[in-house]
C-alpha cells in the first residue's frame, strides 16, 4: 500500500477472486459426498479464481485509490499521573508494610497467659473446688505421674506439677505472643476479633483433633465449654495488648546503607 | 418516497463485502459468521439441557441427540470460537503493530471464506432426511469422531464424511489466517514497534498463530487418513485390520489440547488490554507475560495425552504427561496474579468490559483449579469421561474464553462502528449470563463426582442426577435471557448508539488513535513507537512512557 495522488491512498482493490477460489476448493471435496458433477464444478471455479487471483497481483499488484479522511485529533490529557519512583516508600511494597515490635508479641503472650491462668484457676475452683485441679491437668502434658493419677490427686497441691505447668504454660503464651505480633499486621479489620475469637477458635478445633495424643488426661477430662473460654480469654488480651502496641516500619524502603547495618560517617 | 441518490443500493453494500479484500471488514464478517453460529450451536445446548433435565426424557430421540452433541461441539470449537478470535485478530493486529492491512490481503479473504464455507458443508449434511444425493444426515460421532465408531461399519451413509471434510476446509482457512497473522507482525509493524513494545494482544495472537501452525497440521492429516480408510478401505484405524483406534486419539489430541490454548489465549490478549486500561494501570510484569504466554504456547504442545490416562497407557507415559499437565498450570498462575496485580491499586473503572474480565478471573481460576486436579492420573481415572469432565471444560471454553469475547465486544465495538453499546444493558447482560453460567455448569462438577457418565442420551431415576441436571437446564433460561439482552443492545447500538468518538475508554494502544471506525488505510501517515503505551505517549507529551521504559 502507498501513497496516492493528493487527498488520496492507495489500498488493494476489492476483489471476488479468493472467494471463488474458496467456494471452488469446497465444492471439490463437497463432490465426495455429493455427486462428481459438484467436484468438476468445484474445479472449474477453483481455475477460475486462481486465474483472476493471479491477475491480480501479477504482473503489478491490482490496486484503488481511496480518498483520505480526516484523522482523528489526539487532544493531551488534562489528567497529570503521579509515578512511583522504586525504593521510595510504598512502592511495590511486601506487605505488611509496619509490624509490631517482638517485645509487643512477647508482652501479649505475657498477658494473655496470666488472664487464661486466672480464668483456668476461677474454673478449678468453680468445678472441682481446688485451684489446682487445671494446674495439674495440664502438667499431665509433660508428667506421666499426673497422667496416671486420680482425680483426687489432681486437686491437690503438687511442686513439680505447679512448676511443670508454668513452664508449658509460659512457654507456649509468649510463643503464641509472638505469633501474634508477627501475625495481626497481616489480618484486615481489627486484631482483637482475629486474635480474640476467629484464632482462639481455630486452635480450639486443632487441639480437639490432637488432643488425645498430646495430653490424654486432659482429653479424658476436658470441659470444653471452660477450654474455650480460657482461649478465647488468651486470645482477646493478647491481641489487645499487641494491638495497641506501636507498629515500627520494616527495613523494605530503607537505604541499602541502613539496612546492610553499615555505619556511615556522621555529616553533622 | 424517493431513495437519496448519493445513498448506495442494499445490493452494492453487499457486494462491497462480499469483495473486501480489507482487513477489518473481513475481521467483523469473521465475528459476525461466529455470533451466528453462536446462537446455533447455542441452540443445540438448549436442546441437549431440555432432554437432560428429566430422567428418562424423550424430548430427541437418542440419535438426534447425538446429533446435536456433535454439532454443538464441532460448531462452538471451530465455527464460533476461531471464527470470532481470528475476526478480531484480524480486525486489531494490523491496527496495533501501526500497519495498513495484512501482509496477505486476498489470502485474508480466501481465508475467511474457507471457514465461512466449511461450516456451511457441516451443516448442508441436515439437509435430505436420509440423504441428498447419499448424503446422510448430520454427524453423529462426537466433536472427537473416536474410532472405531468413524468406520464404515458403525457410521453408515457420509454423515462422517461431512465432518471431515468440512474441518478440512475450515481447516485450510485457520492456516491461511495463521500465516497472515505471522506475516503481518514479523513484517509490518510500524517504525520503532520492536517486539518489546508489541501490545500483548499482538504477542498472544504471534503465539496462536505459531500454535495453529502446527497444530492443524496433524487433525488435517488425521481428516486425510480418515477418509481414506472411509472412501479406499485402507485401515489406518481399524483395529480388526492392523490398524489402531488409539492412534486417532493421538492424532485428535494432539490437535485437540493445544486448541483449547489457540482457544483461550486470545481471550487472555482480551484480559491483557482490557483490564490495565479500567485499572488506570501500566499491566503488571510485561516481560513475564511474554514469557508465560510463548511458554503455555510450548507447553501445551506435550500434554495431549491427559485425555487419554483411561486407554491404557505406560505409567511412564501417565506420569510424563501428568507432570507436563501440571506444569502449564504454572504460566497460567503467573498470568493470572500479574492481571491480579494490575487491578491491585488500580482506579477502577466497572464497564461492562471490565465486568466480564472480572468474571472471567474468578472462573478461569476455578477452571485451571479443576484442570490441576485432573491432572492427576489417578483422580482421572476416576473421574474421566464424566460431568466433572464437561464441567471443567466448560469453565475453560465459557467462564474462560466466552467472557472475555463478550467483554472484548463492548471494549472495541465503538471503534469498528463508532457508537457505543448501552451500559445498562450490558450489566443485565453480565449478571444474567454470570448467574446462567455458573448454575448451569458448577452443579454438573457434582453429577460428574457421583457418577454421571459424558455423552448420555438420558439416565435413569434414583441415581442423584436429577437435581444437579435440572439446575444445569434452569441456568441455561438466564444464558438464553442474557444472549437476548447481548443481541438487543447489539442492534440499538448500531442503529442508534451514542456517538463513541475516536477514544472512548482513555485507552492507549495505536488503534485507539485513528477515527472509529478507521478509514481502510488506517493510517495516513505511518505511526512511530517509543513505548509500548504510543497512544498514552501522545496525549501525555510532558510524561512520556519511553522515559521509564
Amino acid at each position: 500500500m502507498a501513497s496516492g495522488g493528493p487527498g488520496s491512498i492507495h489500498a488493494p482493490a476489492p476483489t471476488a477472486a479468493p472467494l471463488v477460489t474458496a467456494f471452488g476448493v469446497t465444492l471439490l471435496l463437497a463432490g465426495l459426498v455429493t455427486s462428481a458433477i459438484v467436484s468438476v464444478v468445484g474445479v472449474v471455479a477453483f481455475v477460475v479464481g486462481a486465474v483472476g487471483w493471479f491477475r491480480e497481483v501479477l504482473p503489478r499488484e491490482h490496486e484503488e485509490e481511496v480518498a483520505l479522511e480526516p484523522a482523528a485529533a489526539i487532544a493531551p490529557s488534562p489528567h497529570a499521573v503521579q509515578r512511583l519512583a522504586a525504593g521510595t516508600a510504598r512502592h511495590r511494597a511486601r506487605l505488611p508494610v509496619e509490624v509490631y515490635p517482638y517485645s509487643a508479641g512477647i508482652k501479649g503472650g505475657i498477658a494473655g497467659g496470666i488472664a487464661m491462668a486466672a480464668l483456668a484457676v476461677v474454673h478449678g475452683l468453680l468445678a472441682h473446688r481446688s485451684p489446682w485441679y487445671t494446674i495439674n491437668l495440664l502438667a499431665a502434658a509433660g508428667s506421666s505421674a499426673m497422667t496416671n493419677a486420680p482425680e483426687a490427686a489432681l486437686s491437690q497441691f503438687d511442686a513439680q506439677a505447679l512448676l511443670l505447668a508454668f513452664a508449658i504454660h509460659a512457654v507456649l503464651s509468649v510463643l503464641v505472643g509472638l505469633l501474634y505480633g508477627a501475625l495481626l499486621p497481616m489480618f484486615p479489620w481489627h486484631p482483637a476479633f482475629w486474635g480474640g475469637l476467629v484464632a482462639p477458635l481455630m486452635w480450639t478445633g486443632l487441639i480437639a483433633a490432637a488432643l488425645d495424643v498430646v495430653n490424654p488426661a486432659l482429653n479424658a477430662r476436658i470441659e470444653w465449654g471452660w477450654f474455650v473460654a480460657t482461649q478465647i480469654a488468651f486470645g482477646l488480651v493478647a491481641g489487645l495488648v499487641v494491638a495497641r502496641s506501636s507498629r515500627i516500619a520494616t527495613f523494605q524502603h530503607a537505604p541499602l546503607a541502613v539496612r546492610s547495618g553499615i555505619e556511615t560517617q556522621d555529616d553533622r | 418516497m424517493h431513495r437519496d441518490a448519493d445513498r448506495p443500493s442494499v445490493l452494492a453494500i453487499l457486494h462491497d463485502w462480499v469483495v473486501t479484500v480489507d482487513h477489518k471488514r473481513l475481521g467483523l464478517m469473521y465475528i459476525a459468521s461466529g455470533l451466528v453460529f453462536f446462537l446455533v450451536a447455542g441452540s443445540e445446548a438448549a436442546i441437549m439441557r431440555i432432554q437432560l433435565a428429566l430422567p428418562n426424557n424423550h424430548f430427541v430421540s437418542p440419535q438426534v441427540f447425538n446429533r446435536m452433541m456433535t454439532l454443538h461441539g464441532t460448531t462452538m470449537v471451530f465455527f464460533v470460537g476461531m471464527p470470532i478470535l481470528l475476526g478480531f485478530a484480524n480486525y486489531l493486529v494490523p491496527l496495533m503493530v501501526g500497519a495498513r492491512d495484512m501482509a496477505f490481503p486476498r489470502l485474508n479473504a480466501f481465508s475467511f471464506w474457507m471457514s465461512l464455507f466449511g461450516a456451511c458443508l457441516l451443516y448442508f449434511s441436515f439437509l435430505g432426511a436420509e440423504g441428498l444425493y447419499g448424503g446422510g444426515t448430520a454427524p453423529d460421532v462426537g466433536w472427537f469422531a473416536y474410532a472405531p465408531l468413524t468406520a464404515r461399519a458403525f457410521s453408515r451413509g457420509n454423515s462422517t464424511d461431512y465432518w471431515t471434510l468440512s474441518l478440512l476446509v475450515s481447516g485450510i482457512g485457520s492456516i491461511g489466517t495463521a500465516v497472515n497473522l505471522l506475516a503481518t507482525t514479523l513484517c509490518l509493524r510500524c517504525p520503532g514497534m520492536t517486539l518489546g513494545k508489541m501490545p500483548l494482544f499482538v504477542w498472544l495472537n504471534f503465539v496462536v498463530a505459531c500454535m495453529i501452525l502446527i497444530v492443524i497440521s496433524p487433525l488435517t492429516a488425521a481428516q486425510i487418513m480418515l477418509t481414506l480408510d472411509r472412501f479406499l478401505g485402507a485401515h489406518f484405524f481399524d483395529t480388526q485390520a492392523g490398524g489402531s483406534a488409539v492412534l486417532w486419539q493421538h492424532f485428535f489430541w494432539i490437535f485437540g489440547h493445544p486448541e483449547v490454548y489457540v482457544l483461550i489465549l486470545p481471550g487472555f490478549a482480551f484480559a491483557s488490554e482490557i483490564i490495565p486500561v479500567f485499572s488506570r494501570k501500566v499491566i503488571f510484569g510485561y516481560p513475564f507475560m511474554v514469557a508465560a504466554s510463548v511458554s503455555i504456547g510450548f507447553i501445551s504442545l506435550g500434554v495431549w495425552a491427559h485425555h487419554m490416562f483411561t486407554v491404557g497407557m505406560t505409567p511412564a507415559g501417565n506420569t510424563f504427561f501428568a507432570v507436563s499437565t501440571m506444569i502449564v498450570g504454572v504460566p497460567t498462575g503467573i498470568k493470572v496474579f500479574n492481571w491480579l496485580a494490575t487491578i491491585w491499586g488500580g482506579k477502577i473503572r466497572f464497564a461492562t468490559p471490565m465486568l466480564f474480565c472480572i468474571g472471567f478471573l474468578f472462573q478461569f481460576l476455578c477452571a485451571g483449579l479443576t484442570g490441576i486436579m485432573l491432572s492427576v492420573a489417578p483422580f482421572d481415572w476416576q473421574l474421566s469421561d464424566s460431568y466433572f469432565v464437561v464441567a471443567h471444560f466448560h469453565y475453560v471454553l465459557i467462564g474462560g474464553l466466552l467472557f472475555t469475547i463478550f467483554g472484548a465486544i463492548y471494549y472495541w465495538f465503538p471503534k469498528a462502528t463508532g457508537r457505543r453499546l448501552d451500559e445498562t444493558l450490558g450489566r443485565w447482560h453480565f449478571w444474567l449470563f454470570v448467574v446462567g453460567f455458573n448454575l448451569t455448569f458448577a452443579p454438573l462438577h457434582f453429577a460428574g463426582m457421583i457418577g454421571m457418565p459424558r455423552r448420555i442420551y438420558t439416565y435413569q431415576p434414583g441415581r442423584g442426577f436429577e437435581l444437579w441436571n435440572q439446575l444445569a437446564s434452569a441456568g441455561v433460561v438466564f444464558q438464553a435471557a442474557a444472549i437476548v439482552f447481548f443481541l438487543w443492545n447489539v442492534v440499538r447500538s448500531l442503529v442508534r448508539g451514542a456517538p463513541a468518538g475516536a477514544d472512548p475508554w482513555d485507552a492507549w494502544t495505536l488503534e485507539w488513535s485513528t477515527s472509529s471506525p478507521p478509514p481502510p488505510y488506517n493510517f495516513e501517515t505511518l505511526p512511530v513507537v517509543r513505548s509500548r503505551r504510543p497512544l498514552w505517549d501522545l496525549k501525555h507529551p510532558d510524561d512520556p512512557d519511553w522515559r521509564y521504559e
